[in-house]
């Protein structure tokens, strides 16, 4: 472990990690715009990612970081799925705010 | 590993399913612009069926069963064992199902190319799903079911109906990804691992606090995926969206998705003992949401007017009871391993009376006959067998005695007392109960209501050869598994024991 990394304790990054996936969720919470949907979504899985870097350094182990850069590449994959469904929803109901499609009820 | 065989022979399923995925892929691009329907559905119910062979072989000669012990693969991320290979034998029945209904209720829309391979992509995510042994491993696999399942759900991309349901499935389905990411960060964060018998044998020092937040976290994102309370607001609105094959695919293969991880994750990784030590009991949490989903579920579906939607709060109700098999767990208890193997064998019979139902509803809504209960009456006089398969679906769902559903069911509660959840056991006969008054209205429904007006039924001029099939398939395989039932049990009971 390099010498700034251990000079911080690991709760700190578990703090900020948390911090970012709050921000995230309440994005997602109070947000209708879907695009605002998908960065939001995006904040907190790399809240996850934080924890996996953080983490495999402390415990000195690559499979967290490995693991990152996984879900980085899967969290584009969703984005692009993501963008897919927008770019229909957009055509069917001429908007991305997500309270708009209600033709079925809950 | 049998005769020997390399290792890698015990993920033989999970390859043809991807195999199968890619030469649908190859057909497509050879004759892009023919509709190479007949072709495809071949390709992929060949496919699929020859991915059930190979699991059948596989549990056959006894690779990973309890004497053989599991095949290790790739540094133990992989685990194959018979627990493994059941849910896999579940995931390649339903695949063949849907893809073989998939080839006429298509009949006339889109080239449905992308539908068939999307379809056989999740199916391999599942089989890797089912023999996954570290989170990693479990997070990839689970994108890998639901990002295909996204792209089914609004697959009818004119219609706003199923547009709506994919968006709302995308969403709730984004965020408890996420959720579960986080969770398994957190897990990794204090235990130092990601393969499943690690964590359980790490020291946890003073971390007690977050791996809990991260046991619950990863609890969200199992209910999301077995439409389970408190995520199943998705499941209503994308069942009666979604095209009723690719519903059909998700309530029952992408359900059976869902508990694998369940069962495994969490008997292996975050073990009864050290769960009740750690005080993050699990097993409770499951039981609260088994009793609210259950619940839930089975009340909602009573006050459908839609078959479709009624479907969708039944698959609800069924996540309930199949949760019971990580509900009823206690430290020692006597039927551990019987209870979980009951809620396997629950799943695999659900997997073809589940499917069988949803593809009666894809047939109606290929004839147009509409989607209420009123909409189907007298159709048994235009369409008796399917009427019947149908019936057969729906007195199986509801439990009554000569079905397998029934045995299903009744395995699953007399475990659960045997473990002393009598409790449980006691909620979901009442919700069986429940579950009979809406099930038959579709029944009456069908053989004994008058149709609305004499013109009402000749929207069934259609003869879908293959959706007829299959509905057959799935009804005599309901049918069968009643005198079949023993060694699917045993195996079951076999295979969850082993994880204690």
């Amino acid at each position: 472990m390099t010498a700034v990394a251990s000079s911080i304790p690991p709760t700190w990054y578990l703090l900020l990690a948390s911090a970012v996936f709050c921000i995230g969720l309440f994005g997602v919470l109070t947000r209708r715009n879907v695009l605002y949907f998908l960065m939001s979504v995006e904040l907190m899985m790399n809240a996850a990612n934080i924890n996996f870097v953080a983490f495999a350094l402390y415990y000195g182990d690559l499979t967290g970081q490995v693991f990152a850069l996984f879900v980085i590449a899967l969290a584009a994959a969703e984005v692009a799925i993501g963008i897919g469904i927008i770019l229909v929803l957009y055509r069917n109901f001429g908007t991305t705010d997500v309270t708009v499609p209600a033709e079925m009820r809950w | 590993m049998v005769n020997g065989l390399p290792g890698v022979t015990a993920l033989l399923p999970a390859l043809l399913l991807a195999a199968t995925g890619l030469a649908l892929l190859l057909v497509d691009t050879i004759r892009p612009d023919a509709r190479s329907n007949t072709s495809m559905a071949i390709v992929g119910a060949v496919g699929s069926l020859a991915a059930l062979a190979a699991t059948v072989w596989l549990t056959a000669t006894g690779v990973g069963s309890a004497d053989a012990g599991a095949v290790y693969l790739f540094s133990d991320a992989v685990k194959v064992d018979t627990l493994g290979l059941f849910f896999t034998a579940i995931f390649a029945s339903v695949t063949a199902l849907v893809l073989v209904a998939g080839h006429d209720y298509f009949d006339d829309g889109v080239n449905p190319a992308a539908f068939y391979s999307l379809v056989t992509f999740a199916a391999t995510g599942m089989a890797l799903l089912a023999v996954a042994n570290s989170l990693a491993v479990v997070f990839v696999a689970l994108e890998m079911v639901s990002l295909p399942s996204y792209v089914l759900v609004a697959y009818l991309k004119q219609n706003r109906g199923s547009v709506e349901a994919g968006l709302k499935y995308f969403l709730v389905g984004a965020l408890s990804s996420a959720i579960f990411l986080f969770g398994i960060s957190l897990v990794y964060a204090a235990t130092g691992s990601l393969i499943l018998a690690d964590i359980a044998s790490a020291s946890i020092e003073g971390l007690t606090g977050v791996l809990g937040v991260g046991i619950v976290m990863m609890i969200g994102g199992v209910a999301f995926k077995t439409a389970s309370v408190p995520f199943h607001f998705w499941a209503p609105e994308a069942y009666e969206g979604a095209p009723a094959p690719v519903s059909a695919f998700l309530s029952s293969a992408s359900k059976a998705a869902g508990f694998v991880v369940a069962f495994r994750v969490f008997t292996e990784a975050f073990p009864l003992e050290m769960a009740v030590s750690a005080n993050v009991d699990w097993m409770l949490a499951f039981a609260i949401l088994a009793a609210v989903t259950m619940t839930l579920g089975n009340f909602a579906a009573a006050v459908q007017e839609e078959v479709k939607r009624m479907l969708a709060y039944s698959s609800i109700g069924h996540a309930g009871y199949a949760l019971i098999g990580v509900a009823a767990l206690t430290v020692d208890g006597p039927a551990n391993g019987t209870v979980m193997g009951a809620a396997m064998a629950h799943l695999l019979v659900y997997g073809f009376m589940n499917t069988g139902a949803f593809l009666f509803v894809a047939m109606a809504e290929r004839w147009g006959v509409g989607r209420t209960f009123a909409d189907y009456a007298g159709l048994w006089r235009r369409a008796p067998v399917a009427s019947v398969a149908m019936a057969v679906f729906m007195f199986s769902l509801a439990g009554l005695p000569p079905f397998a559903g029934f045995f299903s069911k009744y395995f699953l509660f007399q475990a659960a007392i045997d473990n002393g959840f009598v409790w449980l056991a006691g909620l979901g006969a009442i919700n069986s109960v429940v579950s009979l008054y809406y099930y038959s209205r579709v029944v009456k429904a069908l053989f004994l209501d008058d149709p609305a007006s004499p013109t009402a039924l000749d929207a069934v001029d259609v003869r879908p050869t293959a959706l007829y099939a299959a509905v057959v398939f799935a009804a005599v395989a309901t049918v069968l598994l009643l005198p079949g039932f023993g060694p699917v049990i045993e195996t079951a009971e076999a295979a969850a024991s082993a994880l204690f």
